[in-house]
């Protein structure tokens, strides 16, 4: 193994390879902070760049490409309350409030320094505890699935505003808006309206940035005021630096970070986009000021930003191990491996050659690459905050144009992106919340198709939803945790009953 | 308290929309595969959660609109608002009715330069201008919208191949 | 910037003289729509050729991912597109599947059929450590009453398709449970949730390779290269020849040069030799087509589709 890691060591320094990840990490970090261009994106426009390149050159750009955009999602999402993708939904929970209190440069800080820790932290599991985890996530079957989507679902309550019963709602509208396109066990259209671009359902990327994107220009458009001027913002740019001490502080919310990212993001399909959720939801509930969080409380941006780049090395392990892919991004790495003709599966780990010690390796350069090129962009990002509203206003709603076409040059995505905008801006101002909408979105699908598969296959019983230690787990975890959730609501509203009454 | 009569309003929106939803998912067809639930099964419990969540919402909503004491001084502020947001939403419509007849550059620079002067004009911020301001506003307008419509084109399609509407 | 260039010197030739634009085909980039997300074999398919493409013809292929509907809406965009040779279709048999199961408003025949590249076979797989050690022994459980488990990539979806023809041909029972994609089917057959998968060879191969999943048959008429030791349903004694075949189409009237010009650049590529170790890498088979023999290739797969749908439906 140390022979491996030598002469792996061998394949990545070099000057070639280390221009190669450092260009890809530079294009992942651009294309994921720009809201709606993805890391997936990123990685196929690289990948026929990369079939000349030796395989730890073309994988380690491919890597870079991952990491990067894993890692910049959260500068949109701190400066502009705009995550670019589902994962980074949680920094704006803390992130933009830290940044509206003048605080942005110290919410990039913090949130760099933590997706550096997680990226890495995640490479070390991933190269000694791919196999074992891989096999642990290769036990999840429909019942499993739809225990953890009802797990996930909780969250929905620490997520919401100020009404439990509103987030609720907002939750189970996105769940509803899930069903709509092709059932995925009888293959009947739902509520399709003959409209060819619905055949597939709604999607994910457009319903995120009307959301969230969109939405939000739409509140600045409202509470645009012509005499504010920005001498008055009160953004400072000396405190935007790496925050190494600070976020050692809050190791805690690092470990929850890495330990969700580990956990849930090698989880095919599953993982990815509700990782970062649950370690901001885990932090939040064994925080011991709870209230602090959605305020611009630290914990919040490092849990979420450390589970963000951790979940990237989660993601890796079925991919490696086993072939799966959990994701698109996996996706088209893997068929960037395939070219290169590394065949994944458990004998790639026992391969003797150093080629897999150097993807690991590469790996962990790609966070080191990713650290050093954020720091030296930090005090460039602020500036974003010094355009003036309405030009601001104007590009942002450009970029998410292109983002939404981009993706499938559809006409009729951006009619429902500007839908779920208008949609958003209402269940925002009436605190109904935006975040429940994403999470049921994500959620349903996995929910309802994973119950229907599991009773199609277990002939219409229900016992094994319940009798299957790893449902039965995340069931009792999900009672336990809405269990508390209710208890913790009840005791807060009487609270604020008795200080009212007195 | 603001009193503000949307929030109510928002709550029946949802009660009849849920409600319609409803109605809908009741005309899915109803396929009988051993063991699984029919393709109506979701759509129905959803919506009617919904609709049974959003009667409490109203009720509550209602209440508070009574209770709370009618909004004063922040009319024009609020006629305002209302103007920026029926501007950016309405023009984000037309430039999705142009972006691919026109091509990706004419409606994105036509675009920025409305949203830019557009919110000068609601926001009642043109009035305060003198002549040579107004002058200085326009030519702004004008060099950002071609500058971000012709940089951001040759970037996303040179750099990044994305394909953009010509 | 090379994007600005072409454009210029297009600009250019045009007012120099407006005819013998076809001659000098392709002056500006070419727009190759896949009808599936990035990562899809039809993607890839497509990217690894890209490159190679690219040099043949002197201009930049840009790679449109179109996903949506099973591949419905970037096909409808394909056939609603210029037939000039600038916008061209990655096609496979999704688009005879989606004809076959008839919910979109075109047919093959509104393409024309440049080339068709690489070939794969339906595979059917259990478990590495699976009871069944060869086809016979699983149809033979399905037949007598044990009820098969088997997971497919998508309702509707060509493997979906392929497996109900499996059912039919060999007359076994199979309650067919359909996952969202490949990955999914392929982890729940690891992870003992199926009894069995169908799927393309691609997308099976690094699951083969390493043992986790094991083959049972496939759909080739011969065995082949890349799976030799999987045997046919045909020498088992089942009338079952279906192929996953990938290539590329345009619109209903290219003009006759410029399709020309692609199957002059797709042979030398193949002759070149170069493609076909990557396509191999992907578990896949150069097996090119060109002209009338490939037209007649496609009328027949889309019969054979048609049928199996039909079974589909019963």
């Amino acid at each position: 193994m140390i022979s491996g890691y030598l002469d792996g060591l061998g394949m990545v320094l070099q000057v070639g390879t280390l221009l190669a990840i450092a260009g890809g990490t530079l294009l992942g970090i651009i294309m994921g902070a720009l809201p709606g261009l993805t890391s997936a994106m990123a990685i196929a426009l690289l990948l026929p760049v990369t079939f000349g390149m030796p395989p730890v050159m073309g994988i380690g750009m491919l890597l870079g490409a991952l990491c990067g955009a894993g890692a910049s999602g959260s500068i949109p999402a701190i400066l502009l309350n705009i995550p670019g993708t589902p994962s980074s939904v949680a920094t704006t929970f803390d992130g933009f409030p830290m940044a509206q209190k003048g605080e942005a440069g110290r919410a990039l800080g913090l949130a760099i320094v933590a997706s550096f820790f997680g990226g890495v932290a995640s490479m070390v599991i991933l190269s000694l505890l791919a196999p074992p985890i891989a096999e642990f996530a290769l036990r999840f079957g429909a019942a499993e699935y739809f225990s953890l989507s009802i797990f996930g679902l909780v969250i929905i309550a620490s997520v919401a505003g100020k009404s439990l019963l509103k987030g609720l709602i907002a939750g189970l509208i996105g769940f509803f808006a899930s069903t709509i396109g092709t059932d995925p066990i009888t293959g009947v259209g739902r509520f399709t309206f003959d409209q060819l671009s619905l055949l597939t359902g709604i999607n994910l990327l457009p319903a995120l940035i009307g959301l969230f994107a969109v939405s939000q220009v739409l509140k600045d458009a409202f509470e645009y005021d012509p005499h504010q001027r920005l001498e008055e913002s009160t953004h400072r740019i000396d405190i935007a630096r790496p925050r190494f001490l600070e976020t050692l502080r809050h190791w805690k919310a690092v470990v929850a970070g890495i330990l969700s990212g580990s956990i849930v993001g090698p989880i095919p399909g599953a993982g990815g986009s509700i990782a970062s959720l649950v370690a901001y939801d885990q932090t939040r509930r064994f925080s011991k000021s709870p209230e602090k969080f959605g305020t611009g409380h630290a914990p919040g941006i490092v849990s979420v930003e450390s589970a963000n780049n951790a979940l990237l090395g989660g993601a890796l392990i079925p991919t490696l191990a086993l072939g799966i892919p959990g994701e698109a991004a996996t996706a088209v790495l893997l068929g960037g491996l395939m070219i290169q003709g590394i065949t994944p599966g458990p004998l790639l780990f026992d391969d003797q050659s150093g080629t897999v010690y150097g993807i690991f390796l590469a790996y962990l350069v790609a966070n080191v690459f990713m650290l050093l090129i954020m720091c030296l962009g930090i005090k460039l990002f602020i500036r974003v905050l010094m355009v003036p509203r309405k030009q601001l206003l104007s590009a942002i709603l450009v970029f998410c144009f292109i983002g939404v076409y981009g993706v499938d040059g559809d006409v009729f995505n951006l009619y429902l992106m500007l839908g779920f905008g208008v949609l958003g801006y209402f269940l925002n101002r009436y605190d109904f919340g935006t975040a429940p909408v994403i999470l049921g979105l994500i959620l349903g699908p996995i929910a309802e198709s994973n119950l229907r598969r599991g009773l199609q296959a277990f002939q219409g019983d229900w016992t094994p939803f319940f009798t299957r230690p790893i449902s039965l787990t995340f069931l009792v975890i999900a009672v336990g945790l809405l269990a508390l959730t209710l208890w913790q609501n009840y005791r807060g509203n009487r609270r604020t009953e008795s200080n009212a009454s007195s | 308290m603001e009193r503000d009569i949307g929030k109510p309003i928002f709550d029946l929106l949802l009660l009849i929309a849920s409600a319609a939803a409803f109605a809908g998912a009741m005309a899915l067809p109803d396929i009988e595969i051993v063991g699984d639930l029919s393709p109506a099964f979701f759509p129905k419990l959803i919506s009617a959660m919904i609709f049974l969540f959003a009667i409490p919402c109203l009720v509550k909503d209602v209440r508070e609109w009574r209770g709370a004491a009618p909004s004063g001084g922040s009319r024009p502020a609020n006629r305002r608002g209302v103007m920026q947001w029926l501007w950016i939403v309405g023009l984000t419509v037309v430039y999705i009715l142009l972006f691919e007849p026109l091509g990706y550059i004419p409606s994105t620079a036509v675009f920025a330069f409305c949203c830019v002067i557009g919110l000068l004009f609601a926001s009642g911020a043109w009035r305060e201008l003198n002549a040579s301001q107004r002058v200085k506003s326009l030519v702004g307008a004008v060099i950002f919208a071609i500058v971000l419509a012709v940089a951001i084109y040759y970037v996303f399609t040179d750099l990044f191949e994305i394909p953009l509407p010509e | 910037m090379k994007k600005l260039l072409s454009t210029l010197t297009l600009a250019a030739a045009m007012v120099v003289g407006g005819s013998a634009l076809a001659d000098d085909y392709p002056t500006k980039s070419i727009d190759m729509i896949v009808p599936f997300s990035a990562g899809g074999g039809n993607d890839t398919f497509v990217r690894a050729l890209q490159p190679l493409l690219e040099k043949q013809l002197g201009e930049d292929l840009v790679i449109r991912n179109i996903p949506g509907g099973g591949g419905a809406v970037g096909m409808s965009r394909a056939v609603a597109s210029k037939a000039d040779g600038y916008t061209l279709l990655a096609a496979s048999n999704a688009m005879l599947t989606l004809e076959a199961m008839g919910n979109v408003p075109f047919k093959h025949t509104d393409f024309d059929f440049i080339a068709k590249v690489i070939e794969e076979p339906y595979v059917i797989a259990v478990g590495g450590d699976s009871q069944y050690a060869n086809l016979e022994d699983l149809v033979n459980a399905a037949t007598s009453g044990t009820t098969i488990k088997v997971g497919v990539s998508g309702v509707g979806s060509s493997a979906h398709i392929a497996a109900v023809a499996m059912a039919n041909r060999t007359g076994a029972e199979f309650n067919i449970i359909p996952y969202p994609g490949g990955s999914e089917a392929i982890s729940a057959a690891m992870g003992g949730h199926v009894d069995a998968v169908v799927l393309g060879g691609a997308e099976l191969r690094s699951a083969l390779q390493s043992g986790r999943l094991k083959a049972l048959a496939m759909s080739y008429a011969e065995r082949s290269d890349s799976l030799p030791d999987v045997p046919t349903f045909q020498e088992q004694g089942y009338d079952l020849t279906l192929t996953v075949w990938r290539g590329i189409a345009a619109p209903k009237g290219l003009p006759a040069d410029v399709e020309k010009r692609w199957v002059e650049a797709i042979k030398q590529i193949v002759a070149d030799g170069s493609y076909e170790e990557t396509a191999g890498n992907l578990g896949t088979q150069v097996s090119p087509l060109y002209g009338d023999e490939l037209d007649a290739f496609i009328d027949q797969s889309a019969e054979v589709m048609r049928e199996a749908a039909g079974d589909l439906a019963k």
